[in-house]
This record gives structure tokens, C-alpha cells and sequence, in this order.
């Protein structure tokens, strides 16, 4: 199936060759011109002879991995080539060269390696190796400086920018969908509509204000399950419920296979794509650098992070490269242990975390340099939680939720464990104000698509993630030790790793990170800036579904 | 000496008939075809079998050829499995000579659905796909179906699903070779067991009344019986997985189709088995249990009745024993002469 939840490394070969299932070659654009003969001249070049005897040299065809990447054909082995152009061995090359830029004395094919750790990441490897997650970074900061990498950053950092975002972005499209009428206002304290009507025209009048004119895209959204039902069109900027977007293999499923989906995902870019503008347009100018002499590599825990660092939105044209240049998984990372000749992580060097880009400050308790801070909330990143909190403040005037703990919100599992509802009320009244949920795994994503194609979804934010049980489960992640998984069932090595995601881990709101503020002002120039837009936010993409290739249907 | 004895031919489909499948408590049969219809067919006269009309025809509802159609077990609703991906299901106004509409469409699967099936209490049902996957939904209020599970453990085209006649139990045939079993754990299914020994696409799985045996059907020509062994059984096979059964076939069915076979159906009035397929010949076999003069033979298979060229020189692509005792004797099957055929067991 297209939905690659647990994408895995398998079957690999250094024969990279298109599958047989591979579509590409089956669609041609039709000429209408009357066919020539081709020609292959001594050297191998193939020319086309028209009917009047000019020759034109014919190009190689070839099929690009972007062009692997927005089919919908072959998709497996397609992305396991996309996946292999991304490795260790991608970085060793660049270290090499840089190690002969320097002996050289050559600048200009020097690029300063920057490696962005995710705290997914950092759990993976804490609970294989018995380590703290604090531990885990500074040994991984040593590891890669070992190797020649300049600076080593932690996502989380960039997740507080994604998270506040979000927050932002759901408010702004909450308020337009109430002005629109595309909600109904709640009622706040049991009294007639006259004071909803107010805050209607309060909240219309705020936006007209404070926000730019945003993107406006409008996509047909295709005939319901009956027939009958006329397609109606959905304008991203009220659309509701609005759904995380810092799942790839989300977003790649959804682009593939329901487009009409698109208009209501977030457009806010996720951790990974933040850290991938900070590091390249941003800590680039600090240290003087274009973002082509950096070369920037994220260690994510699943293969979809390679799929989306590859997005041609995510490169530039003007200086040809890309923001994020290379994932590597936690796997690959620990295969890189191996191969210098460090398989015993407990003996590694440490050193303290590079400041800038990392989530570390003084510790208060114990007075320590540096301790690990970040966002509260689950291991996929926390977005249900922070967007809940931020948005009942921000909409509602209601502060002091706990989304973790249940406090101030009604926390349900629905039908399975990978299927919470999380709802907010007025205090007495038990009118609802805000319902979010957070659907994890391929067929709770098929019921929420199901739900809101047919108009019946009664969330106004979902955190959607394709893995089941979240990032922390992802395809990339370490196997727990040993050879015999059933040494130690699934359940319980994933509840291990968890449980060391926030371990040692302070709690600090984004707002709290000071950093931010500063990066808004200096990098951004404002909060709602074009240029914000432009560093912060994205676009998808509905990919066509293309006709079968009758020679590789398998009946 | 038994014998079929054909009671009536049903015209009126344009394209090969795919499936047929009798309501579960009236003469009633459905049928769906290339021609992207379901067509119902009742007696005319009850007392006179051989005459049928076609009492509905259900189109509109698919893009594409309906591959399987299933009654639900209160006979009140019936679900098409199509290849333009989608399942629908279909109702019938009040009255009994309303007509049929479509009042839900279960999307998700990404090519053609082969097959459908809806569990013993009708609160499951389970499609699947060449898409290789498995997927079981639930029935909810307001004809609203909500997706449980996903199984995407087949590597190639599930050709069929079929559940336990009492439990929630679900087995499923592949273009793989194999047949799988799902069950339920509170938050998830899972396979609980892989039949492997098919050396070819199995087409067809249908249950023993007991629930405890599953008769395949395969491209390799053969039939084969597979028992069900719980933990700490009395023969002493071995179940590997802790807690699960596991299933062993017991018989296979060799030499007697001579081409590939594409139906099998063990009737739960009389427990005899029909097996229909690619050489044109409709067979009926007799599953008989150990017995004491013949040690080692857990089941024996004998040959009772054919019925050659039972669509003329066209493949048989369903048969169907009527589900319960008031017709037992009657067996329906569908062909690619797009004709239908009622048949009768003659002892």
C-alpha cells in the first residue's frame, strides 16, 4: 500500500534500477505530429529524424527522484531510492572534502556541517543505552564534532517556533471561520446569541487589523458518498478542523491519495523544516556563510523526513540547495558508531551542547551549566496539547489547562489507544468551546478523512501522525537490544523510550524561550511579516493519479 | 447415485456473472456482474422452483464491475464489492417491493475490492483488495462505517474474506499462496495464523458449519481441508504461538479438477462441499471424520456428484449452497456465459 506508517529499510541493493511497477514510461505526452525514425549515431546518442530530414539529438530520459517522489505508481521502491540518496555515506563525503578543502587551502568547496538532533531521537538511544537523554546529547555532540561537524543543534528548539505557529495560525483561522460562518460562535455563558454576534464582530475586526492578506487557496473538494452531494469549495484560511502538518508520511499520503484533504493541514512548517530555514538563512548570515557552504543534516527517527528535506519547496532555486540536505535515521546514526569504531556509547567523550540553536539552560535546581529543557506534551511533538492551551487563552481568555495531567479538559481515548479526544467546556454549562483529537496510525487517519470528507468531523484541530503511537515509533528508531525482538514485546520497549523523551527534561513554555523573541525581531523583522511567511510556512501539493502501467498490474 | 439436476437458467446479465450469494432466510438470490449491476432473483412460485424472475436490478451505485455482493445476516442490507475500489451498501425501502438504494460507500482501499463479507452477528464487515490489504470495519447507527484495522500483511492480491460461522474470526485467501487468520486483542487485529501448502493463488475459503475446518480452493487444482488444533489438544500438535491455535491441513483434493478452481462452498445444511472453477465441471465432495478402521486419516474426502459443462464451455466463477435446511438441496452458480444457474442435489 501507498501509506508508509513504518517505512523500513529493506531489500536494498546497490542496483538501484526502477521497479517494474514503475508507471513513468507509460505517460507520454501525445505530439500531434506525424512520427519520425530515430537514429543512434556511433557515440550512442539517439536523434529523432522528422519527415524533412532535420535531426533533432534526443534526451536521455530519465526519471529524477523528485519525479519518484509526486508519482503515485511504483511509490515502495521508488522512495527506498530516494531513501539511499540520503545516508552516512552522503555525510562522510562531505566531511572528506571538507578535511581536502582545508588541506588544499580551498574555501570555496568547503561546507560547515551542521547536524540538528531530534528529542525523539535522543529517547531512542537513552533507552537503548541506558543513558540520560542529557548524556545522549553531549555524547552525540562529541561523536559528530569527532567527525568534523562544526556545530550540533536540537530540534526541539525549532519545534517551540513550530509550536507557537501553529498556535497562531489555529487562531487566526478559528476567528475567520466564526466571522465566515463556517462555525458556529459558542455560547459562552448561556445567555442569547446578541453576545456571540459581538465577539463575531470583535474577532472579523481584529483580522482586518493586525494580519496581512494571507494565501487564499481553494480546492474543490470531490463529491461526498452520495452522489447528490455538489462539491463545495474549502478556503484553507477558515478551513475547519485544521490538521498538524509535521508528519510527512502524512502529508505524502494525503498529496497522493486525498487531495481534497490539503486546504484544511496547517501550513506551518515542521520542526524539522524550521531548524532547516534557522540554519541555513539564518545562523548562515551570522557565521557570513550563503546556505550552499552549509551543509545541514537532521537525525530524525523515521525515513518520511527524508522524503520531506527532498520537497522542492524546501529548496532554492537562488542558491541551489536545499534547506535540510540530509536525514539520517537513529539507525544509521548508530550503524555510524560502528563504522568509526565506537560501538560503546558509555565510554564516548562529552561535551556541552552548543549554544544558539539548542533547548539548554542553566539548571536552577542544581546550578549545573546546562540542562535540557522543552515544550511539554507527548513524544509526537506536543502540538494537540500546545495548540490547546494556547488557543483557549488566546480565544477564550482560559488559562492554566494541562493537557498532559487532564486539567481543565476532558481527555478520552476513542475506539483505540492511538485515538484520543481532548475537549475543553464551559466550566458548568458543558457547552463545548474547543474538541481536538490527536489520530495516529492508517486507520484512524481513514476514519478522520472519512469523517471530514462526508462533513461530519466534529473537531476544530486533529494531530494527525501516520506511525502508530507517534514519532516515537518510528520507522528509524533503535530496535531495543539484543537480536530477539520477542526478547522484549513492542509494547513495552515503546512505553521504554517514552518514558526517556522527558526524562531530565525541564518543562518550558515556547513563549519562555528567549531566544525566540529575538530571532522574530532580528530574523523575521515582526511576528506576521511576509518575510515570517516565507521562513515559517508552506504548501502542498495534490499529486494526479496517474493511469496504470497494464504491464505491471498484477491481477 | 447423487446427481445435480439443473433447475433453472437466469439470464438477463450483460457480462460474466461473478458471485452469487442466496439471502439468509428467503429464497432470495443475488448475483452481481461485469455489467457494474446486482440483479435478485426470486421464485415465482414457491412451490415450483424452476421458474424465477428478476425481481431488482441495483445499478448506478459502482463505476466499475461488481466482483462480490454479501447479504447481511439479518438479510436487511447487502454490500458490493467493486473494482472501482469502493463497497457499497444497499437497502430496500419498507415495503417489500421497494427498491434498493445506496446508502453508504466505504472508500479507502487504493485498486479493486475482490471481496466482502459480513460477520455472524452483522456488527463487522471485512473487504479486501489487490491493494494486498485487509480492512474490517464496524457498523455503526445511520448507516455509518467506521474503519478498525488495516491488515497489510499479505505481499499480493487478497482474493477473498470469509468469517467464522459464530465467532469473530476472519480468514483470508491470496494471490501469495497462503490463507491467513485475524483475530481481535482489544486494541488491534492481528494474524493470528499463516496456512501455507497451496502451491498456487488461492481463490475460495468458506468455513465448515462447526467453524473448526476451512476448505480452500486454489489455482493448483486442488482442494484442501484445514483443521483447527487449540493448545493442549488430545492429537498433540504443537501450537508455537502461546495461547493461539494453530491450522494444519488435514486433506487435500487432488486429481479431480483438471483446471483451476475458482468457488468452493461447504453447505451448513448437509455439510457437503461444491467446488466450481476453470474446467467448466461443478463438483460435489463429502468431507467424512476419522474413523477407527482408518488410523491416521483425520478427514476423508469422497467424490459424490458432477455436473460437466454445467455454463456450457464457460468458467464457473461462484457457487453458492443455499444457508439453511429449508432448501438445502439447492445450490446456485454463476458463470462467465453471464447465465445463473439454480441447481437441485438429487439423492
Amino acid at each position: 500500500m501507498a501509506f508508509s506508517g513504518a517505512l523500513t529499510l529493506s531489500d536494498l541493493n546497490d542496483f538501484i534500477s526502477p521497479s517494474q511497477a514503475c508507471i513513468k514510461p507509460v505517460e507520454v505526452s501525445k505530439t500531434a505530429e506525424t512520427q519520425g525514425a530515430i537514429k543512434v549515431d556511433n557515440s550512442g546518442s539517439y536523434y529523432e529524424v522528422s519527415q524533412d530530414g532535420s535531426e533533432t539529438k534526443l534526451e536521455t530520459a530519465t526519471i529524477s527522484l523528485n519525479d519518484c517522489l509526486a508519482c503515485s505508481g511504483c511509490i515502495t521502491s521508488a522512495e527506498s531510492v530516494l531513501v539511499t540518496l540520503q545516508s552516512q555515506e552522503e555525510l562522510y563525503s562531505i566531511l572528506k572534502q571538507n578535511k581536502i578543502a582545508i588541506e588544499t587551502n580551498d574555501p570555496s568547496t568547503h561546507r560547515t556541517v551542521v547536524v540538528s538532533i531530534s528529542p525523539q531521537t535522543r529517547a531512542s538511544f537513552a533507552a537503548k543505552y541506558q543513558q540520560t537523554p542529557l548524556q545522549v546529547a553531549r555524547k552525540l555532540t562529541w561523536f559528530f564534532k569527532s567527525l568534523g561537524v562544526h556545530s550540533v543543534f536540537d530540534t526541539s528548539f525549532s519545534r517551540d517556533l513550530a509550536l507557537l505557529e501553529t498556535g497562531r495560525e489555529f487562531v487566526e483561522r478559528y476567528r475567520k471561520a466564526i466571522a465566515k460562518g463556517v462555525l458556529k460562535p459558542p455560547n459562552m455563558n448561556g445567555s442569547a446569541a446578541s453576545s456571540s454576534e459581538a465577539a463575531a464582530a470583535a474577532a472579523s475586526g481584529d483580522m482586518e487589523v493586525d494580519t496581512p492578506k494571507p494565501r487564499k487557496r481553494i480546492i474543490r473538494r470531490g463529491a461526498a458518498a452520495t452522489n447528490d452531494e455538489p462539491a463545495v469549495a474549502v478556503e484553507t484560511e477558515s478551513a475547519m478542523p485544521m490538521l498538524a502538518s509535521a508528519c510527512p508520511g502524512w502529508i505524502c499520503y494525503a498529496e497522493k491519495t486525498h487531495g481534497y484533504m490539503l486546504p484544511y493541514i496547517s501550513e506551518t512548517k515542521s520542526p524539522q523544516q524550521i531548524m532547516g530555514s534557522m540554519v541555513k538563512n539564518h545562523f548562515g548570515s551570522q557565521l557570513g556563510l550563503n546556505p550552499d557552504q552549509i551543509y545541514h543534516v537532521c537525525v530524525m527517527p523515521c525515513y518520511d523526513k527524508k522524503l520531506e528535506a527532498s520537497r522542492s519547496d524546501f529548496y532554492s532555486d537562488l542558491y541551489k540547495t536545499r534547506d535540510v540536505d540530509c536525514v539520517i535515521t537513529s539507525t544509521e546514526v548508530e550503524k555510524m558508531f560502528g563504522e568509526q569504531g565506537q560501538t560503546d556509547m558509555s565510554v564516548f567523550g562529552e561535551l556541552d551542547l552548543d549554544l544558539g540553536y539548542n533547548s539548554v539552560i542553566k539548571d536552577p535546581n542544581t546550578g549545573a551549566d546546562q540542562v535540557l529543557v522543552g515544550a511539554s506534551g507527548n513524544a509526537s511533538g506536543g502540538f494537540l496539547e500546545y495548540v490547546m492551551q494556547y488557543g483557549a487563552r488566546e480565544i477564550f481568555g482560559i488559562d492554566g489547562l494541562d493537557v498532559d495531567k487532564a486539567i481543565g479538559v476532558e481527555v478520552k481515548t476513542v475506539r483505540n489507544s492511538d485515538f484520543r479526544e481532548v475537549t475543553l467546556e464551559v466550566p458548568g454549562s458543558g457547552e463545548v468551546l474547543l474538541k481536538f483529537a490527536a489520530a495516529y496510525g492508517f486507520r484512524n487517519i481513514q476514519n478522520l478523512v472519512r469523517k471530514v470528507k462526508t462533513g461530519k468531523s466534529p473537531y476544530h484541530f486533529v494531530e494527525v501522525m501516520a506511525c502508530p503511537s507517534g514519532c516515537i515509533n518510528g520507522g528509524g528508531q533503535l530496535k531495543p537490544p539484543g537480536d530477539n525482538f520477542a526478547a522484549v514485546p513492542l509494547k513495552d520497549w515503546i512505553a521504554q523510550v517514552d518514558g526517556q523523551y522527558r526524562n531530565g527534561v525541564l518543562a518550558r513554555k515556547p513563549e519562555e524561550n528567549p531566544v525566540l523573541e529575538q530571532l522574530y525581531r532580528e530574523w523575521l523583522g515582526g511576528v506576521d511579516t511576509p518575510k515570517a511567511r516565507e521562513q515559517l510556512r508552506t504548501g502542498y501539493h495534490a499529486v494526479e493519479q496517474n493511469l496504470v502501467n497494464p504491464l505491471a498490474v498484477k491481477w | 447415485m447423487p446427481r445435480l439436476e439443473q433447475l433453472a437458467e437466469l439470464t438477463g446479465h450483460e457480462d460474466r456473472v461473478w458471485c452469487a450469494t442466496w439471502h439468509p432466510t428467503k429464497p432470495i438470490l443475488a448475483t452481481c456482474s461485469g455489467d457494474k449491476t446486482v440483479r435478485i432473483w426470486q421464485a415465482t412460485n414457491a412451490q415450483d422452483p424452476s421458474k424465477w424472475q428478476c425481481t431488482n436490478v441495483l445499478e448506478g451505485g459502482h463505476k466499475r464491475t461488481i466482483r462480490s455482493v454479501a447479504w447481511s445476516p439479518d438479510g436487511r442490507q447487502l454490500a458490493t464489492g467493486s473494482f472501482d475500489a469502493t463497497t457499497g451498501i444497499w437497502e430496500r425501502d419498507e415495503d417489500e417491493n421497494g427498491d434498493y438504494e445506496c446508502v453508504a460507500t466505504l472508500e479507502g482501499h487504493e485498486n479493486e475490492t475482490k471481496s466482502i463479507a459480513w460477520s455472524n452477528s452483522g456488527a463487522l464487515l471485512a473487504t479486501c483488495s489487490r491493494d494486498k490489504s485487509v480492512w474490517i470495519w464496524e457498523v455503526e447507527e445511520d448507516n455509518d462505517f467506521e474503519c478498525l484495522s488495516v491488515l497489510q500483511e499479505h505481499t499480493q492480491d487478497v482474493k477473498m474474506v470469509a468469517w467464522h460461522p459464530t465467532e469473530e474470526l476472519l480468514a483470508s485467501a491470496s494471490y501469495d499462496d497462503t490463507i491467513k487468520i485475524w483475530k481481535d486483542d482489544d486494541d488491534d487485529w492481528y494474524c493470528s495464523d499463516t496456512l501455507q501448502g497451496h502451491e498456487s493463488t488461492v481463490w475460495a475459503i468458506d468455513f465448515a458449519p462447526s467453524g473448526d475446518q476451512i476448505v480452500s480452493a486454489s489455482a493448483d487444482q486442488t482442494l484442501k481441508i484445514w483443521k483447527r488444533f487449540p493448545p493442549g489438544n488430545p492429537l498433540g500438535i504443537v501450537t508455537p504461538r502461546r495461547g493461539e491455535p494453530v491450522w494444519k491441513c488435514v486433506a487435500t483434493v487432488a486429481g479431480q479438477h483438471e483446471r483451476c478452481i475458482y468457488s468452493v462452498s461447504w453447505s451448513k445444511a448437509h455439510g457437503l462441499i461444491a467446488s466450481a472453477g476453470a474446467d467448466n465441471t461443478i463438483r460435489l465432495f463429502e468431507a467424512i471424520d476419522a474413523r477407527p478402521e482408518a488410523p491416521g486419516v483425520l478427514v476423508e474426502i469422497v467424490a459424490v456428484a458432477e455436473a460437466k459443462e454445467a455454463h456450457g464451455t464457460s468458467d464457473i466463477n461462484s457457487v453458492a449452497w443455499y444457508p439453511s435446511e429449508t432448501h438445502g438441496d439447492w445450490l446456485a452458480s454463476g458463470g462467465d456465459d453471464g447465465s445463473v444457474r439454480i441447481w437441485r442435489l438429487v439423492q
